[in-house]
């Protein structure tokens, strides 16, 4: 027997109503995660919106066009694999992320490699990008970058080399050329609100 | 006398004007039906992925661009509305399949990903070529939405080049699975060339430069993405194309589909959704 759906596309998939045997799937079966970033308008920072699942750079700047800037504005992505995000402590209240770097130990070889600041002023916003700095290590770009804002209050701080990015190109801006007219993404654009209002008061007359 | 021939002339060519004006607008109306067609076609059957995609971020992405082809074939049937066509919604689903100018390519059933991710590159690339070309056109507002479409279109041949270049060069199924979509695909996919009736008048009036100009650069360019992968081309001329789309020659995949897009605007063709 096959699955009975009322979307004629299910019903065309065929699938079984029960498996004969239950797939089990490997632990951690899935593809790493990808933080995406983009700026929203022209002259604004770029900011944290996600993460995708990807393959790889390219794959997750793909998945990341369509998940994060299907809607509204855009005019620029980032992407970086997770894992090269440098995450400091998260703080509460009057506590900056800033106050528990001193503490941390750096070590200062090699060449200087230039990191990108992002910072999350309240828990449960976006890190949004603060500056760049040149430094020897994550720790090291976190306090020169203390040193340049002026000790900001802020909740959580994220160092990420500006090599582990991909960017769009340039000329690529042209992505989103046509996103402020897809108002239909959007569900306000549809007013629902308003129109069962009036279908109500249709309704009582 | 001479005032006389001088009138004669000037009807003569008031009526060539006349005649040649009408003749333009058929050869646009031929051109943009087959390529609004095309998309809202196509735009429907990815749509079918809607929700059963094979990962979320690519169901997404995969649903997106089918939205951004449908607005694509909107924006044509309102060009053809200007040329004294019915309205796009009208023009969209109140047409039986036989009076559709989309290539049978589009219209064939999405079986397996492996095919309807095979056809979305085959076929982007042709409309990627297609607009560039249409960039160009003496027809201003056909110009004009070519230059408009050029980054949505640029996204979705990004997404299947990159798609095809991993899944061309990863596992042997994928490898296996994305060869029989591509064989299996081919003839129709050269179907989406079939010559108009109006390929040499459209050239002498700078619409459009022709089928099959764009079809030798579309072979140019499947022909670079496919090196980059392990999946082989056969010799070009070893394909027979499936033509007919082009002149209401469908197969039998079409009119079911036309029944399912049609199905709210047949209960209520004033419904707004």
């Amino acid at each position: 027997m096959s699955l009975e759906s009322l979307d004629p596309r299910v019903n065309r998939l065929n699938i079984p109503d029960q498996f004969e045997d239950e797939v089990q799937k490997k632990e951690l079966d899935q593809l790493t995660t990808f933080e995406v970033f983009l700026v929203p308008k022209e002259g604004k920072a770029l900011e944290s919106v996600g993460i995708v699942h990807a393959d790889d750079s390219e794959m997750a700047f793909v998945f990341a066009k369509e998940a994060f800037s299907r809607r509204f504005t855009c005019v620029g992505m980032a992407v970086c694999p997770t894992h090269k995000i440098w995450a400091s402590e998260v703080t509460e209240g009057e506590e900056s992320a800033f106050d528990f770097i001193e503490s941390l130990d750096e070590q200062n070889e090699g060449e200087e490699d230039q990191c990108e600041i992002f910072l999350m002023d309240k828990r449960g916003k976006q890190h949004k990008h603060a500056t760049s700095v040149l430094a020897y290590s994550y720790i090291d770009a976190a306090k020169k970058a203390k040193e340049e804002l002026g000790n900001p209050l802020t909740k959580n701080i994220w160092v990420i080399r500006t090599r582990d990015f991909t960017f769009n190109e340039e000329e690529d801006s042209d992505l989103w050329a046509t996103l402020p007219e897809k108002t239909y993404r959007d569900a306000q654009a549809y007013r629902a609100a308003d129109k069962i209002k009036k279908f109500k008061e249709s309704q009582t007359k | 006398m001479r005032r006389l021939i001088v009138r004669q002339i000037k009807s003569k060519n008031s009526k060539n004007l006349k005649q040649s004006k009408m003749q333009k607008e058929e050869i646009l109306k031929d051109l943009m039906y087959k390529i609004a067609d095309d998309q809202l076609i196509i735009g429907h059957r990815n749509s079918e992925w809607t929700g059963v995609g094979p990962l979320l971020e690519e169901d997404i992405a995969f649903s997106s661009m089918a939205q951004d082809k449908v607005g694509q074939s909107w924006a044509i049937y309102k060009l053809l509305e200007d040329l004294g066509e019915t309205e796009p919604d009208i023009n969209a689903f109140t047409r039986n399949a036989e009076q559709f100018h989309n290539s049978q390519l589009v219209e064939l059933p999405n079986q397996d990903y492996d095919f309807s991710l095979m056809r979305h590159v085959l076929f982007d690339y042709a409309e990627s070529i297609r607009f560039e070309m249409l960039a160009l056109s003496s027809y201003e507002p056909l110009a004009q939405l070519a230059q408009k479409i050029k980054g949505e279109i640029k996204y979705h041949v990004m997404h299947g080049r990159s798609f095809v270049r991993k899944l061309g060069t990863s596992t042997e199924e994928a490898i296996i699975r994305l060869q029989k979509a591509l064989d299996y695909s081919l003839p129709y996919a050269l179907g989406v060339f079939e010559p108009s009736k109006y390929e040499d008048e459209m050239k002498q009036a700078f619409i459009f430069e022709g089928e099959k100009i764009l079809e030798e650069r579309w072979k140019e360019q499947i022909e670079t993405i496919l090196k980059g992968t392990e999946l082989k081309l056969p010799n070009w001329n070893d394909i027979e194309p499936i033509y007919g789309g082009r002149y209401g020659i469908h197969t039998d995949h079409l009119q079911p589909l036309l029944d399912e897009m049609t199905e709210v605007f047949n209960v209520d063709p004033t419904a707004e959704w």
